[in-house]
């Protein structure tokens, strides 16, 4: 029997430098609802790169195009132009279940029709590595268990997924994620319902994650501070563009941040090397 | 300011014209109605239906409107068919009855039709006709004469009562007479044999046949038949197990059409269940008339009809009568093309179809 | 923590398995003429002998001509109904499915209703005769599904919402239809078509139908059994179903032709027979849980056993008359589902 968490495989393809796990090259998107109208949104080209282990952010206000350039990297939209490379790999073009098997997307929510208990619900990221009518093995079971143990939700294994409250159910989510032993991990504004207690909670359980399992860990935000004090790399969103890419100390500066950002703040750089920025009130 | 009074007066004139549009209508309606009673017509009386109801009629009705077929062939056989305005789609016995004026159908006729047509008299019937209708027609001020035939002599007294109610008395008596007369013929050469143990075929999927109570099971023993149901409601399911414990000597089918009746014949035969019937096995059944199925005089040719076909030996020295369809007596004829489908009376709770998801 | 194995699957569906052979074994004890179990095997075994003429008794044919062979329409039909219930719930997303919801069944009866005019013109054999009925409207089921499909889609694909809505409106589309057809062609067979609103089994089908029939019913429960853990998945959502590895277009496809194919063979053999679909899936959740992979197998056996204990009711309870079964399904069905809901919760 393999070690708990095995590495995941990687992809063998041309394009993959040791260094780069994910590429997204001259990446746009526009989408119409219908042919004949203009398109309602688009996203202008943009390219970044990440590493393993790194913590990127997607920051930016509302409606900036964050979400969709996660769906863009999770493969669940094409690209109008560019291409995104997972360890080589093309993300839209891959088989939806490869696709499962490297990146998982955690979604703020889920809504189950029929309530199932959290390890039924952490199984299911096992879905991917089974065939039609696999039964769990050994293994899964051993997988699963690690998952919930990897984000301290080991006691809630048999509770009922309706009846937890929302920082333990995003937890468990997460440990869903984490069964999917995928080298890419997509967080879309994750903090958004919770608390702040269980907001650092997160951040740190996915930055301890990132470094240890050398995940490369994707989070779409608004919050400021979250971009600032955990990502490795921010990308910067401003109605469809990507105005700046970099570490946080370059990304968050304060003339650009007000700007984008539309209100008045400061930011300082803590003992770390990262930066804080506070808000000011108007008037 | 004014533009709120100039937006009051104009509703005010838009309600005003829908009162009057609204009010217009009664009036019109009133039209149609047909005129009262006592505005210069024949001398009324006042008769008791076979429901106890009193209806008040003319003394000798002159538009009448029938709402079921086997009032419709009542009104025929006596004669009075000149005074039958209006009948049923269903009506079609004898064939001149098709060319009368439609009122829609028993069950849900149109009583817009009926009340244009002017009636003094419409004649309903338990078998088909709601109660809804009587009670429409009883607001819209249209006499309305329910009759109810549960076995064979009910249907001749009803036959007499309508004689009498219509003004040909004597015609009901001559006609009932005879009737009663061929019944009475039929008994004496029936009297010895034993009975027929039959099963009367409404339907067959799902299987349906007739209630010991129904005038179609009395008509039935007239010709010395006993349907094998002891069910006491009208239209009873049967089960295929219970009738295959009972073995029917024949099955006995009513169609407009024998050879469509003998088509469905042969399509039951050839069902697993079905063969264990020594009456499919060995092809005995009967075909009669659909007059069976109306509380009509025509009923009593059928019930003949049927009598020569499961006791031939009473008949051997009288010939047949001329019959509309004639079956041969040993009905093992090989099936030919035929046009319609076994047809059936439409039932009073038919409109009433629950749908069960 | 304890998923489902292949051990434990089996072992459930092996009891319920046992379950439905008792039943069927009391439902061929009862019935309008009584038959002693002892006499019965015997001829079950002179019967597997080819010895038909020493039968014990006339009742011996009774019970395996028409009895067994109405005892196993209503296991076909019963766990056809139910599987496609448990597929068209975790398709549709709502626990309220069924599967006439879709249209299907109207579909069905329109076509049984249609052939029974042309049958009346055309010149059949008496074989033909007796299968144009459930031809008929087994065509108007795959019709309706194929109208429903393309109702049904967005984009390009099935969408949830949207088959659900087109489905209704096919329904209530097609009952019209019906009802028109009724009043107008008919003053006969009104009778005869109240069988497609309240269902009926005791109609003695052509075994070569039988067969059809359980072939059919293999290779369509079959396939949506392949789909059985993508449907856990699609329970929790269509995004993230697609995120777990679940080829979504293809599953919503497999399983609604699938459990349409099944509700269609069902109804034209036995009209529209009411809650076992729906309620059926929802008694084998509340004692097996959602997992589909055990949910369907058990639907199909529970279904079978639900409803041949309903049509035994429906041909004992006022013998020798017969009632209609979907009262039967009705009444049975309804107090049971609550009181398993009540053990739960409480």
């Amino acid at each position: 029997m393999s070690s708990a968490l095995r590495h995941p495989p990687s992809g063998d393809a041309s394009r993959a430098t040791p260094d780069v796990r994910l590429s997204v090259e001259q990446v746009s998107y526009a989408y119409a609802p219908n042919p004949s109208q203009a398109p309602l949104f688009t996203l202008e080209a943009m390219s970044f790169q990440a590493k393993p282990g790194e913590l990127v952010a997607i920051l930016g206000p509302n409606a900036s195009g964050k979400s969709t350039l996660l769906k863009l990297i999770s493969g669940a939209l094409q690209p109008l132009s560019g291409r995104i490379f997972l360890n080589g790999f093309e993300t839209h073009s891959l088989p939806v279940k490869t696709r499962a098997q490297r990146i998982a997307l955690v979604q703020q929510e889920s809504r189950l029709l029929f309530p199932s208990r959290a390890w039924e619900f952490v199984m299911q990221g096992r879905h991917p590595y089974g065939g039609g009518l696999r039964f769990e093995s050994e293994e899964d079971i051993l997988i699963a268990n690690n998952a919930l143990a990897q984000v301290g939700a080991t006691e809630l294994a048999d509770r009922w997924m309706d009846k937890i409250s929302g920082g333990e159910k995003q937890r468990v989510i997460l440990a869903r994620a984490l069964a999917q032993q995928p080298l890419l991990l997509l967080l879309d504004e994750p903090t958004l319902h919770l608390d702040i207690g269980a907001q650092v909670d997160l951040l740190e359980s996915l930055r301890r994650l990132a470094a240890q399992n050398r995940y490369t860990v994707v989070v779409v935000t608004h919050e400021l501070n979250i971009a600032g004090e955990y990502a490795d790399q921010v990308v910067l969103m401003h109605r469809g563009k990507c105005l700046r890419v970099g570490p946080p100390a370059t990304v968050l500066q304060r003339e650009i941040l007000e700007q984008v950002f539309q209100a008045p703040l400061s930011v300082e750089m803590t003992p770390s090397g990262r930066p804080r920025i506070t808000l000011f009130t108007n008037k | 300011m004014q533009h709120s009074f100039a937006n009051a007066m104009r509703r005010a004139r838009v309600f005003g014209a829908a009162v009057l549009l609204l009010s217009a209508l009664p009036v019109r309606a009133q039209s149609i109605t047909p005129a009262p009673a006592s505005a210069a017509s024949p001398a009324m009386r006042e008769v008791v239906d076979e429901f106890g109801r009193t209806v008040h009629v003319p003394q000798v009705p002159s538009r009448i409107v029938s709402l079921a077929p086997s009032l419709t062939e009542t009104l025929y056989a006596l004669g009075v068919q000149d005074r039958l305005v209006g009948d049923t789609d269903y009506c079609d016995y004898p064939p001149d009855a098709q060319k009368k004026r439609k009122v829609g159908g028993p069950i849900n006729p149109n009583l817009e039709e009926i009340a244009a047509l002017h009636p003094d008299l419409v004649l309903v019937t338990k078998e088909i006709n709601r109660l809804d209708t009587v009670r429409a027609l009883d607001t819209l001020g249209i006499p309305t004469y329910a009759t109810r035939a549960q076995n064979v002599d009910e249907i001749l007294s009803t036959t007499q009562k309508l004689a009498d109610l219509l003004g040909v008395a004597e015609t009901g008596k001559s006609l009932t007479a005879d009737l009663q007369a061929r019944l009475s013929a039929l008994h004496a050469k029936l009297e010895a044999l034993p009975p027929s143990r039959v099963l009367f075929v409404v339907w067959t999927h799902p299987l349906i046949s007739v209630g010991k109570n129904t005038f179609i099971a009395d008509a039935l023993r007239k010709a010395d038949a006993d349907s094998i149901v002891d069910a006491t409601q009208d239209w009873p399911q049967m089960n295929l197990e219970e009738v295959v414990r009972l073995q029917p000597e024949y099955l006995v089918f009513a169609a407009s059409h024998a050879d469509s009746a003998a088509r469905d014949f042969e399509a039951l035969s050839v069902l697993p269940g079905w063969q264990l019937l020594d009456a499919v096995r060995n092809h005995r059944f009967a075909v009669i008339s659909d007059a069976v199925n109306r509380p009509a005089p025509r009923i009593v040719s059928a019930i003949e009809d049927l009598a020569r076909q499961l006791h031939p030996t009473a008949f051997q020295d009288s010939p047949a009568p001329e019959k509309p369809a004639a079956p041969a007596p040993q009905p093992s004829n090989p099936p030919t093309a035929a046009p319609s489908h076994m047809t059936l009376n439409p039932q009073p709770f038919a409109m009433e179809l629950a749908c069960a998801r | 923590m304890r998923p489902l194995t292949l051990t434990r699957l089996l072992i459930r569906c092996g009891i319920l398995a046992l379950i439905l052979f008792a039943v069927i074994v009391v439902a061929m004890k009862l019935g309008a003429v009584q038959v002693s179990l002892y006499g019965l095997g015997k001829d079950l075994i002179s019967l597997l002998l080819h010895r038909t003429s020493s039968l014990s008794s006339d009742y011996g044919m009774i019970v395996l001509g028409i009895r067994l062979p109405r005892i196993l329409l209503a296991v076909f039909v019963g766990a056809s109904l139910s599987v496609a219930g448990v597929s068209f719930q975790a398709l549709l997303r709502n626990p309220l499915a069924d599967p006439y919801v879709l249209g299907v069944s109207s579909g069905a009866a329109l076509g049984a209703i249609v052939a029974l005019i042309v049958e009346a013109r055309l010149d059949l054999t008496p074989e033909m005769a007796g299968l144009i009925t459930p031809v008929g409207a087994f065509l108007g089921a795959a019709v309706t599904i194929a109208a429903v499909y393309i109702l049904g889609r967005r984009d390009g694909q099935i969408d949830s919402t949207t088959l659900l809505l087109g489905g209704i409106i096919t329904a209530s589309f097609l009952q019209a239809v019906i009802m028109f057809l009724m009043t107008t062609l008919s003053g006969n067979n009104l009778r005869g078509s109240a069988f497609w609103f309240m269902g009926d089994l005791s109609t003695p089908q052509p075994s070569s139908l039988l067969y059809f029939l359980s072939f059919g019913f293999i290779i369509a429960a079959g396939a949506i059994y392949t789909t059985a853990s993508d449907l856990n998945l699609l329970l929790a959502g269509e995004k993230e179903a697609m995120h777990l590895g679940v080829d979504v277009p293809r599953v919503r496809i497999v399983v609604y032709i699938a459990a349409s194919i099944l509700t269609g063979l069902a109804v034209s053999v036995s009209g529209t027979i009411g809650y076992v679909g729906l309620l059926v899936p929802h008694v084998m959740r509340l004692i097996f849980g959602s997992d589909h992979r055990m949910l369907i197998p058990a639907s199909a056996l529970g279904g079978a056993i639900a409803l041949v204990i309903a049509d035994t009711l429906a041909r004992t309870v006022t013998s020798p008359t017969d009632l209609p079964v979907g009262a039967m399904t009705a009444l049975a069905g309804a107090p049971l589902f609550i009181y398993l809901l009540r053990r739960r919760i409480a």
